[in-house]
């Protein structure tokens, strides 16, 4: 058995890669690449601080007088409210961030390739 | 108490060979040395999500979850929500920059991105910590498991498991890992939903009456104060964006972009099946209180279906229970079997296949001997405290590694020993004070991780001149899109 140096494969379009990287590594490619990734923290923050604001308000929303004894299919409420309501809330977060995050990405694209 | 010996021995048997046939058919279409590693990067998004979610759903969250809301009640729900939740903050912060990174191992990416061979050694470390303090709670729950339902000693459990993943990953190393794991996932949901069917069924045609009310407190232990939950959820949160058996599935997708759709899938996945332990804890809290005072709250999974069904039918459900709780074991274990093993392999034994082989053996046969010297403790409890070592280690390297061009190689070795060394003691400290540690050492995380943070940027400013000379260049690298072309260039100079 050899030893082997473990790399990815390499692709057929490093030539045009490198001459891609040049022009990013430039001092206008770079204004992009820092607006890009400004605009990518910024998302992600607001997506994670909007997520964590919902989720201080679940024990809240929990703890309304009554919930506990309510039941719906003798479920009590506020087990159904912890137990439930917080995964729809993670599913459209993560679906709001990606559409976003995609847009950002093509609007950077667009205006490195216009160069 | 125990269900039919015969029948927890046939449900391993079973999960067991399953396991190997996948593994050994994999093994077949496994060649290169990447295969090894990361199946080349070629796993469509399902297959991919799926395996993501067979390898993170462990013990904790198969057997503990459910144990823990038996004990402590809505309390404990955030164990579940946090789990899932972590997976958001990947998503947001981590998925798609570490995908484009091109870099195979979390030390991979610490050495690329701060250009140092020190830093890489450190992550290492960490990333060989947190697995082995992973592997353990994985190897009591299987203990647990063979001890409840074979009356077998407890080490026939832990033993078994290990012998089972060193056998696959040996064998078949990652891409026949993607298909065990996706089928294990399908397995471990299986075997919760249809005894739950059952049993509801059941429970409504007898109309069985509740024997106590959900939020009935069965042990009369202190329910957690707002400082334990809000810990207990930095840890998860932050300690899933660091989990090594997590991380190196994100090398498997094509792109950046098809990295965040991935995590998409593994979120649904994760919401649907927590909903069914959350639904057995509950279940146990009303119709088999009596669990939890005879201190078998983590078996509460594996005995409702006998407790509450009985005969034929309530012995055939409890097999698929414990089918999947090894497929729990198994799947966790060798995720981190192989990502430990690819760690140790490249750092110390030269990355051959060979090495790989022998590191996944050490990285099994020390946790096996941890298990044997430690008790089992609550798993979804251990298994936090893991996510707190990790939230406060590899985590904050991560974050400021992607999102931060001031990182130096100084700041992130400084700030990873600092939150390892709080953390760990913390973790050591809460061991020797047993039941009398206060909050703030038994969920260290609150405090950790911002420690581990603040001495990682302060460590960084102060070495300003250690900023290293490729930053602009990786940076630019993780954040920008990929060519439709330019898919796997690696930024590891070796």
């Amino acid at each position: 058995m050899t030893r082997v140096r473990v790399t990815a494969p390499r692709s057929a379009a490093r030539p045009a890669v490198e001459s891609r990287e040049a022009a990013e590594e430039s001092a206008v490619g770079q204004v992009f690449v820092r607006s890009l990734i400004r605009s990518q923290l910024r998302l992600a923050l607001v997506v994670a601080g909007g997520f964590l604001l919902v989720l201080g308000a679940f024990p809240l929303l929990a703890a309304i007088p009554g919930l506990a004894e309510s039941r719906i299919a003798g479920i009590p409420l506020d087990w159904l409210l912890l137990g439930t309501g917080i995964y729809p809330v993670t599913g459209i977060s993560a679906w709001l961030y990606i559409r976003s995050a995609a847009r950002n990405e093509a609007r950077y694209r667009d205006l490195a390739e216009d160069r | 108490m125990p269900v039919n010996p015969a029948v927890g021995i046939a449900a391993f048997a079973a999960v067991s060979v399953a396991t190997a046939v996948i593994g050994f058919y994999g093994l077949r279409i496994s060649r290169t040395t990447g295969d090894f590693y990361v199946a080349s990067r070629t796993v469509p998004p399902w297959w991919n999500a799926s395996a993501i979610g067979g390898e993170y759903l462990s013990a904790a969250s198969f057997l503990g979850v459910a144990g823990l809301i038996l004990l402590s009640g809505t309390d404990a729900l955030w164990f579940p929500v946090g789990y899932t939740a972590g997976y958001l903050m990947l998503l947001l912060f981590v998925a798609a920059p570490l995908r484009r990174s091109g870099a195979y191992t979390i030390p991979d990416f610490t050495e690329s991105r701060l250009d140092s061979r020190a830093a890489r050694r450190v992550t290492s470390l960490a990333v060989v910590i947190v697995g082995w303090l992973y592997i353990v709670p994985q190897l009591h729950g299987a203990a647990l498991t063979i001890r409840t339902t074979t009356g077998l000693p407890s080490w026939v459990g832990s033993t078994a498991v290990v012998v089972v993943v060193c056998l696959t990953v040996v064998a078949g190393g990652m891409r026949s890992i993607t298909f065990v794991q996706a089928f294990q996932y399908w397995l471990k949901l299986t075997a919760l939903a249809v005894p739950l069917v059952f049993i509801v069924l059941v429970l409504a045609e007898n109309n069985s009456p509740a024997v106590a009310a959900a939020s009935a407190n069965p042990t009369g232990l202190a329910p957690a104060g707002p400082y334990q939950n809000i810990s207990l959820l930095v840890a998860l949160l932050f300690g899933t964006l660091g989990l090594p058996h997590v991380l190196v599935r994100f090398y498997t997708n094509p792109d950046g972009q098809s990295a965040r759709r991935t995590t998409l899938i593994v979120l649904g996945l994760l919401s649907v099946f927590y909903l069914f332990p959350t639904a057995y804890g509950l279940a146990g809290r009303m119709f088999a209180p009596g669990l939890a005072q005879a201190g078998q709250a983590d078996a509460l999974v594996l005995l409702l279906p006998g407790r509450l069904i009985g005969g034929p039918g309530g012995e055939l459900l409890s097999a698929l229970v414990v089918a999947g709780a090894f497929a729990a074991f198994l799947s966790t274990t060798s995720g981190l079997v192989v990502s430990l093993a690819g760690v140790i392999s490249q750092d110390v034994l030269g990355g051959s296949v060979r090495g790989f082989r022998l590191a996944a053996l050490i990285s099994a046969a020390v946790p096996l001997g941890l298990a044997f010297m430690t008790d089992s403790l609550a798993l979804a409890g251990s298994v936090g405290l893991v996510f707190a070592f990790t939230a406060s280690t590899i985590c904050p390297v991560l974050l400021l590694g992607i999102w931060w061009r001031g990182l130096t190689d100084a700041g992130a070795i400084a700030g990873m020993v600092t939150g390892g060394l709080l953390c760990g003691g913390a973790m050591v400290a809460g061991t020797a004070l047993g039941a009398g540690t206060p909050v703030w050492l038994a969920q260290p995380a609150a405090w950790t991780v911002p420690a581990a943070f603040a001495v990682m940027v302060l460590a960084s400013r102060a070495t300003k001149s250690r900023v290293p000379r490729t930053t602009t260049r990786v940076m630019t690298r993780l954040h920008t899109p990929e060519r439709p072309l330019a898919t796997g260039i690696d930024v590891t100079r070796r």
